[in-house]
Protein backbone atom coordinates (compact mmCIF):
# COMPACT_ATOMS: atom_id res chain seq x y z
CA UNK A 1 0.00 0.00 0.00
CA UNK A 2 1.53 3.24 -0.96
CA UNK A 3 1.44 5.83 1.80
CA UNK A 4 -1.62 8.10 1.58
CA UNK A 5 -0.99 11.06 -0.62
CA UNK A 6 -0.26 14.19 1.37
CA UNK A 7 -2.43 17.16 0.54
CA UNK A 8 -0.38 19.59 -1.45
CA UNK A 9 0.42 22.66 0.61
CA UNK A 10 1.41 25.97 -0.79
CA UNK A 11 4.30 27.58 1.02
CA UNK A 12 2.28 30.74 1.57
CA UNK A 13 -0.44 29.05 3.79
CA UNK A 14 1.90 28.55 6.81
CA UNK A 15 0.50 29.81 10.20
CA UNK A 16 1.29 33.36 10.98
CA UNK A 17 2.03 32.75 14.67
CA UNK A 18 3.59 29.53 16.10
CA UNK A 19 3.52 28.94 19.88
CA UNK A 20 5.85 26.31 21.44
CA UNK A 21 4.30 24.10 24.17
CA UNK A 22 0.70 25.08 24.67
CA UNK A 23 0.13 25.52 28.47
CA UNK A 24 -3.50 26.69 28.38
CA UNK A 25 -6.35 24.05 28.70
CA UNK A 26 -8.05 23.04 25.46
CA UNK A 27 -10.72 25.52 24.37
CA UNK A 28 -14.14 24.89 26.06
CA UNK A 29 -17.18 24.48 23.93
CA UNK A 30 -19.77 25.06 26.71
CA UNK A 31 -19.44 25.73 30.50
CA UNK A 32 -21.92 22.89 31.46
CA UNK A 33 -19.95 20.16 29.68
CA UNK A 34 -16.82 21.42 31.53
CA UNK A 35 -18.53 20.90 34.97
CA UNK A 36 -19.60 17.32 34.05
CA UNK A 37 -16.11 16.47 32.90
CA UNK A 38 -14.65 17.74 36.18
CA UNK A 39 -17.12 15.68 38.22
CA UNK A 40 -16.27 12.56 36.22
CA UNK A 41 -12.55 13.01 36.81
CA UNK A 42 -13.13 13.48 40.56
CA UNK A 43 -15.33 10.33 40.84
CA UNK A 44 -13.22 7.29 39.91
CA UNK A 45 -10.49 6.80 37.33
CA UNK A 46 -12.20 3.59 35.98
CA UNK A 47 -15.16 5.71 34.90
CA UNK A 48 -18.31 4.41 36.64
CA UNK A 49 -21.17 6.59 35.67
CA UNK A 50 -23.52 5.50 38.54
CA UNK A 51 -23.78 6.81 42.11
CA UNK A 52 -20.66 7.73 44.03
CA UNK A 53 -21.24 5.30 47.03
CA UNK A 54 -20.93 1.71 45.65
CA UNK A 55 -18.75 -0.26 48.17
CA UNK A 56 -20.25 -1.70 51.40
CA UNK A 57 -18.61 -0.57 54.62
CA UNK A 58 -19.59 -0.86 58.27
CA UNK A 59 -21.39 2.14 59.60
CA UNK A 60 -20.57 1.70 63.29
CA UNK A 61 -18.03 -0.17 65.39
CA UNK A 62 -19.38 -3.55 66.57
CA UNK A 63 -19.56 -3.46 70.32
CA UNK A 64 -17.82 -6.07 72.44
CA UNK A 65 -21.19 -7.43 73.64
CA UNK A 66 -22.36 -8.10 70.07
CA UNK A 67 -18.97 -9.59 69.20
CA UNK A 68 -19.11 -11.86 72.24
CA UNK A 69 -22.59 -13.17 71.43
CA UNK A 70 -21.46 -13.98 67.89
CA UNK A 71 -18.14 -15.60 68.88
CA UNK A 72 -19.55 -17.63 71.77
CA UNK A 73 -22.65 -18.93 69.99
CA UNK A 74 -23.59 -22.55 70.69
CA UNK A 75 -22.63 -23.69 67.20
CA UNK A 76 -19.11 -22.23 67.48
CA UNK A 77 -18.15 -23.74 70.82
CA UNK A 78 -16.35 -27.12 70.96
CA UNK A 79 -18.86 -29.86 71.84
CA UNK A 80 -18.36 -31.79 75.04
CA UNK A 81 -17.78 -35.53 74.56
CA UNK A 82 -19.38 -37.81 77.10
CA UNK A 83 -18.21 -41.12 75.57
CA UNK A 84 -14.74 -41.14 77.12
CA UNK A 85 -14.02 -43.77 79.75
CA UNK A 86 -10.92 -45.43 81.26
CA UNK A 87 -9.79 -48.72 79.76
CA UNK A 88 -10.36 -51.57 82.22
CA UNK A 89 -7.04 -53.21 81.40
CA UNK A 90 -4.53 -50.35 81.50
CA UNK A 91 -6.41 -47.34 82.83
CA UNK A 92 -5.69 -45.05 79.90
CA UNK A 93 -8.61 -43.06 78.56
CA UNK A 94 -10.40 -44.38 75.51
CA UNK A 95 -13.59 -43.72 73.60
CA UNK A 96 -16.35 -46.25 74.14
CA UNK A 97 -16.59 -47.46 70.52
CA UNK A 98 -12.82 -47.36 69.83
CA UNK A 99 -10.07 -49.75 70.95
CA UNK A 100 -7.69 -48.55 73.70
CA UNK A 101 -4.58 -47.03 72.06
CA UNK A 102 -2.15 -48.34 74.67
CA UNK A 103 -3.49 -51.89 74.65
CA UNK A 104 -3.55 -51.96 70.85
CA UNK A 105 0.03 -50.66 70.73
CA UNK A 106 1.07 -53.58 72.98
CA UNK A 107 -0.73 -56.08 70.75
CA UNK A 108 0.63 -54.47 67.58
CA UNK A 109 4.21 -54.66 68.88
CA UNK A 110 3.87 -58.33 69.72
CA UNK A 111 2.32 -59.14 66.33
CA UNK A 112 5.24 -57.29 64.71
CA UNK A 113 7.72 -59.48 66.55
CA UNK A 114 5.76 -62.63 65.66
CA UNK A 115 5.76 -61.57 62.01
CA UNK A 116 9.54 -61.00 62.14
CA UNK A 117 9.92 -64.56 63.43
CA UNK A 118 7.63 -65.85 60.64
CA UNK A 119 9.70 -64.01 58.01
CA UNK A 120 12.89 -65.49 59.43
CA UNK A 121 11.32 -68.96 59.26
CA UNK A 122 10.07 -68.51 55.68
CA UNK A 123 13.39 -67.11 54.55
CA UNK A 124 12.15 -65.07 51.60
CA UNK A 125 9.13 -63.43 49.98
CA UNK A 126 6.10 -65.29 48.60
CA UNK A 127 6.63 -68.53 50.57
CA UNK A 128 3.47 -68.85 52.68
CA UNK A 129 2.85 -72.44 53.75
CA UNK A 130 -0.57 -74.04 53.30
CA UNK A 131 -0.99 -74.85 57.01
CA UNK A 132 -2.27 -72.91 60.01
CA UNK A 133 0.12 -71.15 62.35
CA UNK A 134 0.31 -71.26 66.15
CA UNK A 135 2.52 -69.19 68.45
CA UNK A 136 4.22 -70.86 71.43
CA UNK A 137 6.18 -69.11 74.13
CA UNK A 138 8.97 -70.37 76.41
CA UNK A 139 8.37 -73.69 78.04
CA UNK A 140 5.21 -74.55 76.11
CA UNK A 141 4.71 -77.77 74.18
CA UNK A 142 2.33 -78.13 71.27
CA UNK A 143 -1.00 -79.58 72.33
CA UNK A 144 -3.22 -82.04 70.40
CA UNK A 145 -4.95 -79.17 68.58
CA UNK A 146 -1.59 -77.89 67.25
CA UNK A 147 -0.73 -81.21 65.63
CA UNK A 148 -0.48 -80.23 61.97
CA UNK A 149 0.21 -76.54 62.41
CA UNK A 150 3.36 -74.53 61.78
CA UNK A 151 4.84 -73.57 65.17
CA UNK A 152 6.30 -70.10 65.68
CA UNK A 153 8.50 -69.90 68.76
CA UNK A 154 8.87 -66.68 70.69
CA UNK A 155 11.79 -66.64 73.17
CA UNK A 156 9.93 -64.97 76.04
CA UNK A 157 7.38 -65.67 78.74
CA UNK A 158 3.76 -65.74 77.60
CA UNK A 159 2.22 -62.28 78.21
CA UNK A 160 -0.79 -62.19 80.52
CA UNK A 161 -3.03 -60.62 77.88
CA UNK A 162 -2.34 -63.31 75.28
CA UNK A 163 -4.17 -66.43 76.37
CA UNK A 164 -7.03 -68.11 74.55
CA UNK B 1 -40.60 -31.19 32.34
CA UNK B 2 -38.47 -33.27 34.72
CA UNK B 3 -40.49 -34.51 37.65
CA UNK B 4 -37.55 -35.82 39.72
CA UNK B 5 -34.32 -34.01 40.42
CA UNK B 6 -31.01 -35.81 40.91
CA UNK B 7 -29.89 -34.16 44.15
CA UNK B 8 -26.40 -32.69 44.43
CA UNK B 9 -26.08 -34.07 47.97
CA UNK B 10 -25.39 -37.80 48.35
CA UNK B 11 -28.06 -38.57 50.93
CA UNK B 12 -28.61 -42.30 51.34
CA UNK B 13 -26.19 -43.40 48.62
CA UNK B 14 -24.34 -46.51 49.77
CA UNK B 15 -21.87 -47.07 46.95
CA UNK B 16 -18.52 -45.53 47.95
CA UNK B 17 -16.23 -43.86 45.44
CA UNK B 18 -12.55 -44.64 46.01
CA UNK B 19 -9.43 -43.83 44.02
CA UNK B 20 -9.54 -42.69 40.41
CA UNK B 21 -12.69 -44.54 39.34
CA UNK B 22 -14.43 -47.95 39.62
CA UNK B 23 -11.51 -49.87 38.11
CA UNK B 24 -9.04 -48.11 40.40
CA UNK B 25 -11.29 -48.89 43.36
CA UNK B 26 -11.35 -52.61 42.52
CA UNK B 27 -7.56 -52.66 42.10
CA UNK B 28 -7.07 -50.92 45.44
CA UNK B 29 -9.43 -53.35 47.20
CA UNK B 30 -7.65 -56.25 45.52
CA UNK B 31 -4.33 -55.11 46.97
CA UNK B 32 -5.79 -54.66 50.43
CA UNK B 33 -7.45 -58.09 50.23
CA UNK B 34 -4.16 -59.73 49.23
CA UNK B 35 -2.50 -58.10 52.24
CA UNK B 36 -5.28 -59.32 54.50
CA UNK B 37 -5.03 -62.91 53.25
CA UNK B 38 -1.24 -62.85 53.67
CA UNK B 39 -1.05 -61.21 57.10
CA UNK B 40 -4.52 -62.04 58.53
CA UNK B 41 -4.64 -58.71 60.36
CA UNK B 42 -4.25 -55.27 58.76
CA UNK B 43 -4.71 -51.62 59.70
CA UNK B 44 -6.21 -49.27 57.13
CA UNK B 45 -8.66 -46.42 56.97
CA UNK B 46 -12.14 -47.29 58.17
CA UNK B 47 -13.78 -46.74 54.78
CA UNK B 48 -11.35 -49.09 53.00
CA UNK B 49 -11.71 -51.74 55.70
CA UNK B 50 -15.48 -51.54 55.41
CA UNK B 51 -15.33 -51.96 51.63
CA UNK B 52 -12.84 -54.85 51.75
CA UNK B 53 -14.87 -56.71 54.38
CA UNK B 54 -17.57 -57.67 51.86
CA UNK B 55 -15.02 -59.02 49.39
CA UNK B 56 -12.96 -60.77 52.09
CA UNK B 57 -15.98 -62.73 53.26
CA UNK B 58 -17.06 -63.59 49.73
CA UNK B 59 -13.56 -64.82 48.83
CA UNK B 60 -12.84 -66.91 51.92
CA UNK B 61 -16.32 -68.36 52.43
CA UNK B 62 -16.42 -70.54 49.33
CA UNK B 63 -15.85 -74.23 50.08
CA UNK B 64 -15.78 -75.77 46.62
CA UNK B 65 -12.68 -75.69 44.42
CA UNK B 66 -13.91 -75.55 40.83
CA UNK B 67 -12.63 -73.74 37.76
CA UNK B 68 -14.67 -70.60 38.38
CA UNK B 69 -13.54 -70.37 42.03
CA UNK B 70 -9.90 -70.74 40.94
CA UNK B 71 -10.30 -67.97 38.38
CA UNK B 72 -11.91 -65.64 40.92
CA UNK B 73 -9.24 -66.37 43.51
CA UNK B 74 -6.47 -65.82 41.00
CA UNK B 75 -8.05 -62.48 40.02
CA UNK B 76 -8.51 -61.25 43.56
CA UNK B 77 -5.14 -62.32 44.98
CA UNK B 78 -2.29 -60.54 43.25
CA UNK B 79 0.35 -62.75 44.95
CA UNK B 80 -0.22 -66.24 43.55
CA UNK B 81 1.28 -68.17 46.47
CA UNK B 82 -1.73 -67.16 48.56
CA UNK B 83 -4.26 -69.02 46.37
CA UNK B 84 -3.43 -72.45 47.92
CA UNK B 85 -3.46 -70.81 51.36
CA UNK B 86 -6.95 -69.50 50.67
CA UNK B 87 -8.37 -72.88 49.66
CA UNK B 88 -6.44 -75.08 52.12
CA UNK B 89 -6.29 -72.88 55.25
CA UNK B 90 -8.98 -70.22 55.24
CA UNK B 91 -11.86 -72.13 53.63
CA UNK B 92 -11.64 -75.15 56.02
CA UNK B 93 -11.24 -72.79 58.98
CA UNK B 94 -14.61 -71.17 58.27
CA UNK B 95 -16.54 -74.34 57.42
CA UNK B 96 -18.61 -74.23 60.60
CA UNK B 97 -19.18 -70.46 60.55
CA UNK B 98 -22.27 -69.46 58.58
CA UNK B 99 -21.38 -65.78 58.25
CA UNK B 100 -18.91 -63.38 59.80
CA UNK B 101 -15.38 -64.53 59.02
CA UNK B 102 -13.86 -61.12 59.64
CA UNK B 103 -13.72 -58.79 62.59
CA UNK B 104 -13.36 -55.02 62.25
CA UNK B 105 -12.57 -52.70 65.15
CA UNK B 106 -12.06 -48.96 65.19
CA UNK B 107 -8.68 -47.60 66.20
CA UNK B 108 -7.74 -44.15 67.53
CA UNK B 109 -7.29 -41.65 64.65
CA UNK B 110 -4.00 -41.70 62.75
CA UNK B 111 -1.28 -39.52 64.26
CA UNK B 112 -0.61 -37.57 61.02
CA UNK B 113 -1.98 -34.17 60.06
CA UNK B 114 -4.97 -35.84 58.39
CA UNK B 115 -6.17 -37.57 61.63
CA UNK B 116 -7.79 -40.24 59.48
CA UNK B 117 -10.37 -42.65 60.91
CA UNK B 118 -8.49 -45.97 61.17
CA UNK B 119 -9.69 -49.53 61.63
CA UNK B 120 -8.09 -52.93 62.09
CA UNK B 121 -9.52 -55.79 60.02
CA UNK B 122 -8.70 -59.41 60.80
CA UNK B 123 -9.81 -62.90 59.94
CA UNK B 124 -11.22 -64.79 62.93
CA UNK B 125 -8.96 -67.57 64.17
CA UNK B 126 -5.69 -65.82 63.43
CA UNK B 127 -2.62 -66.80 65.49
CA UNK B 128 -1.96 -63.30 66.84
CA UNK B 129 -2.88 -61.88 70.30
CA UNK B 130 -6.57 -60.94 70.53
CA UNK B 131 -7.72 -57.36 69.98
CA UNK B 132 -10.34 -57.48 72.70
CA UNK B 133 -8.98 -58.55 76.10
CA UNK B 134 -10.18 -61.94 77.28
CA UNK B 135 -12.23 -61.58 80.46
CA UNK B 136 -10.41 -63.23 83.33
CA UNK B 137 -11.65 -63.67 86.87
CA UNK B 138 -9.44 -61.83 89.35
CA UNK B 139 -8.60 -64.04 92.37
CA UNK B 140 -7.44 -61.13 94.47
CA UNK B 141 -10.72 -59.17 94.73
CA UNK B 142 -12.33 -59.06 98.19
CA UNK B 143 -15.45 -61.02 97.26
CA UNK B 144 -13.43 -63.74 95.55
CA UNK B 145 -11.10 -64.05 98.57
CA UNK B 146 -14.07 -64.33 100.95
CA UNK B 147 -15.73 -66.97 98.74
CA UNK B 148 -12.44 -68.88 98.59
CA UNK B 149 -12.19 -68.85 102.37
CA UNK B 150 -15.83 -69.99 102.66
CA UNK B 151 -15.22 -72.89 100.29
CA UNK B 152 -12.11 -73.98 102.23
CA UNK B 153 -14.01 -73.90 105.54
CA UNK B 154 -16.84 -75.91 104.03
CA UNK B 155 -14.43 -78.61 102.79
CA UNK B 156 -12.73 -78.67 106.27
CA UNK B 157 -16.11 -79.10 107.99
CA UNK B 158 -17.04 -81.90 105.61
CA UNK B 159 -13.72 -83.65 106.31
CA UNK B 160 -14.16 -83.33 110.12
CA UNK B 161 -17.66 -84.85 110.00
Amino acid sequence: MSPPAMPTKEKTTAPALAVNGLSLPPPQLHPKIQLEEEQENQEHPSGLLDSIMWMAAPKKRRTIEINRTRRRAESKLIKVKNNIEPCLECGHLKQKHVLCGFCYAKVSRETGLIRQQINAMEGGPLRTPTVETVVLYEGETPSTQDKDKRIVERPRKRPAWFSY
Amino acid sequence: MRLTLRALVSHGRLARRMGLGPESRINMLRNILTGLVRHERIETTWARADEVRFYAEKVSGGGDVDEKAMKMASFWLTEKDLVPKLFKVLAPRFENHSQGYTRMARLPNRENLDRAKMAVLEYKGNPFPPLYPVKRENELTLINQLLKGYREEKTKDVEEL
